[in-house]
């Protein structure tokens, strides 16, 4: 009787055992643990885009703790349980939409309006997605993967998660922790491109102070600016709509709760949401392939893509400009959506060769363009490839 | 003034609805008949008989209960759809299939008539007024063969006799996208998305500047313009800049405060020393006593 008792006790600790974390670990839960707490230490220690690191790297520990695929409704690929639920807004791309809604009602469009010839360094930017795209297609990818990896060079987080939701969602989570990994980045990625592609007597350029914008101005702005993106690219509604909406709501001057609930509790929420279970996603048995790691390659590629080709294409405008018209190319670099931090890296560039030369401003213009080009070139991909 | 405001609410109202419209039974398309079953398709009972199959084009799922089936042109109320059963809501571009069986009694999707297999058939399937056709089609005598006849692509104009019989699904099967395969062929370096969507991308924002450009020029004119009749100066752009004006604004606090020192066109910040301050003050730090 007690002999049977202890192996009863005996075996129910084995089973137990195999139910453990320790029992379930492989070498890829682990490593993606190791890369989790790296998130967490860049967010806490260098203040890296904390409110998105923090959330994805603590997503990445929750997605990864090891357990028996018993049924038991725990993990996030499981259908019905609660990280699985919460999921569901990020698989059906509605949390990207209410993050838009969010900046919008958080965006002063006032540089972009005092000064509209800085929407062009938001459009030349976008070049960095389809640059990215163009060499996906080589390394094998097809179209629509090429497209959803693109979306990258964004700058974008939102967007590259409603695109991949929808054009390859099998490599979803991956571009999402690509995308928001490379926007934390922002400030090692982008100022050795900076100084590199810009001469000293560039850098020291002074722009005019933008003139002060009438509300009338910053209301019809979003409705036009709905009007015009949408009837061009229809697709692009989601995002653009919602943008626009939130940015009315601030505007209008009527709506100041709708505004204030929409740029606070609401996207403070869909953030947190947002984060953790996009970091969750990154489970090792899913998410540790060949292909992540040539979407990470190919997601610093093209912010490097994208940064190059804003402030190449403020060199070759100012061909065209008059002195004292002229735009210091270091603000081409913010025509990568990554609002605010491309814009302040232009303004910590800029203060280096002139201390008195206060870039940010102007440079928040092309910042704001690149949100507005980045879902346009989402719509364009979904309505190409979707 | 409310009448006003109701009216506008009304019309708001009304074009909502005129929008909803579009995700409602108009949606729904007569897709594929088959008149003579003899070896094909059963039902729940294992009977073979003519059935009549309905699309739903949208991208919304319908509700079809209480709409009417007929065959005969003068009675559209003929067979009313039963209103309580789920089944009658059909998913977003999925099918459903109605026997013509004349067997009402074995459930919602078998109707009260039947088909002529030697002769032209009719059906159409009206909204729940009774009213509104919403979609109709005249079978041709198929003479004995065991063919359907429906649209040659789901939802789409064209009909014909289809090669194969499809019921609830789709009459053209889909297994290829031929966006991506278009693309995968003729576009292998992805050379000519990046110039399309690129120029999309320029097109829309460059629309943009140029209708904020004049948006800008206009504001900047009416600014002027306001001004100049306010008080019959002539404030221009350079001279309203926020730059002037916050020079302006302190120059005229400083020599108000006179704390400029005696040199001209030099603008210093002297520091002003004074013993009282609220900031020190005790009284400040202490609680008020609560009024009675």
């Amino acid at each position: 009787m007690q002999e049977s008792f202890f192996s009863f006790l005996g075996e129910n600790l084995q089973t137990f055992l195999t139910y453990t974390g320790v029992y379930s670990a492989t070498p890829g839960h682990l490593f993606m643990i190791l890369v989790g707490l790296f998130f967490i230490f860049l967010a806490i220690r260098f203040e890296f885009e904390p409110m998105l690191l923090i959330p994805i790297g603590f997503g990445i520990l929750i997605g990864n703790i090891p357990f028996k695929d018993a049924g038991l409704q725990v993990g996030i690929y499981e259908e019905g349980s609660v990280l699985n639920i919460l999921y569901q807004g990020v698989t059906s791309g509605w949390y990207p939409p209410l993050i838009f809604l969010g900046i919008g009602a958080m965006t002063d469009f006032s540089a972009l309006i005092s000064n509209p010839k800085l929407m062009l360094i938001g459009a030349a930017a976008q070049f960095g997605i389809f640059g990215a795209y163009t060499i996906a297609l080589q390394m094998g990818f097809e179209p629509n993967q090429a497209g959803a990896i693109g979306i990258i060079g964004g700058a974008d987080g939102p967007t590259a998660i409603f695109l991949s939701s929808k054009l390859a969602p099998n490599l979803m989570g991956a571009i999402a922790v690509s995308a928001y990994s490379y926007m934390a980045l922002v400030p090692i990625i982008q100022p050795p491109f900076m100084r590199l592609l810009t001469t000293k007597k560039e850098r020291v350029i002074r722009m005019k102070p933008p003139r002060v914008v009438s509300s009338t101005e910053k209301i019809i702005f979003p409705i036009i600016g709905l009007l015009l993106t949408c009837f061009l690219v229809p697709s692009g509604l989601p995002l653009l709509g919602m943008l626009f909406f939130g940015n009315l709501l601030k505007e209008s001057g009527v709506t100041r709760r709708l505004a204030e609930t929409a740029r606070g509790p609401l996207i403070d929420t869909i953030t947190i949401l947002l984060g953790v279970t996009v970091g969750a996603s990154t489970q090792a048995t899913q998410f540790l392939t060949l292909s992540s790691i040539k979407i990470f390659g190919l997601g610093a590629l093209s912010f490097v893509i994208a940064t190059c080709a804003g402030i190449l294409f403020v060199k070759f405008f100012n061909l065209f400009l008059r002195e004292g018209n002229k735009i210091n190319p270091l603000i081409g670099n913010s025509g990568v959506s990554a609002v605010p931090d491309s814009a302040r890296i232009s303004q910590t560039v800029g203060l280096e060769y002139d201390p008195t030369n206060y870039l940010l401003m102007h440079a928040m213009g092309p910042n704001v363009a690149g949100v507005i080009g980045s879902a346009v070139a989402a719509g364009i991909l979904l309505g190409f490839l979707g | 003034m409310i009448r006003k405001k109701t009216g506008v609410f009304l019309l708001l109202i009304c074009l909502l609805s005129a929008g909803v419209e579009a995700q409602r039974v108009t949606s729904m398309r007569i897709n594929e008949v088959l008149v003579i079953n003899e070896d094909n398709f059963v039902d729940d009972y294992g009977k073979r008989g003519s059935w009549v199959e309905l699309y739903n084009t949208s991208a919304g799922s319908v509700d079809i209960r209480g709409c009417f089936l007929t065959n005969d042109r003068n009675n559209p109320k003929k067979y009313p759809i039963p209103k309580g059963d789920v089944l009658t809501k059909i998913r977003p571009r999925q099918h459903v299939i109605f026997w013509i069986d004349e067997q009402p009694s074995r459930g919602t999707f078998h109707v009260n008539f039947k088909f002529d297999p030697d002769r032209e058939n009719y059906i159409a399937l009206y909204d729940a007024d009774g009213k509104t056709l919403v979609d109709e089609v005249t079978i041709p005598c198929a003479n004995g063969k065991e063919v359907s006849y429906g649209r040659t692509v789901d939802g789409h104009a064209e009909w014909g006799f289809l090669e194969k019989v499809t019921p609830s699904t789709n009459n053209l099967t889909l297994d290829t996208n031929d966006k991506i395969d278009n693309f995968r062929v003729n576009d292998s370096l992805g050379v000519g998305m990046t110039l399309t969507a690129m120029a999309v991308v320029f097109c829309g924002l460059i629309l943009l500047y140029l209708i904020f450009k004049f948006v800008g020029k206009l504001s900047v004119t009416l600014s002027i313009r306001r001004a100049q009749k306010t008080d019959g100066s002539t404030v221009g752009q350079d001279v309203a800049s926020g730059e002037i004006l916050a020079a302006i604004g302190t120059a005229l606090f400083e020599l108000d405060e006179d704390v400029h020192d005696i040199e001209n066109t030099v603008l210093t910040i002297q520091k002003v020393k004074r013993n009282y301050s609220p900031w020190n003050s005790k009284i400040y730090g202490l609680r008020e006593i609560p009024g009675k």
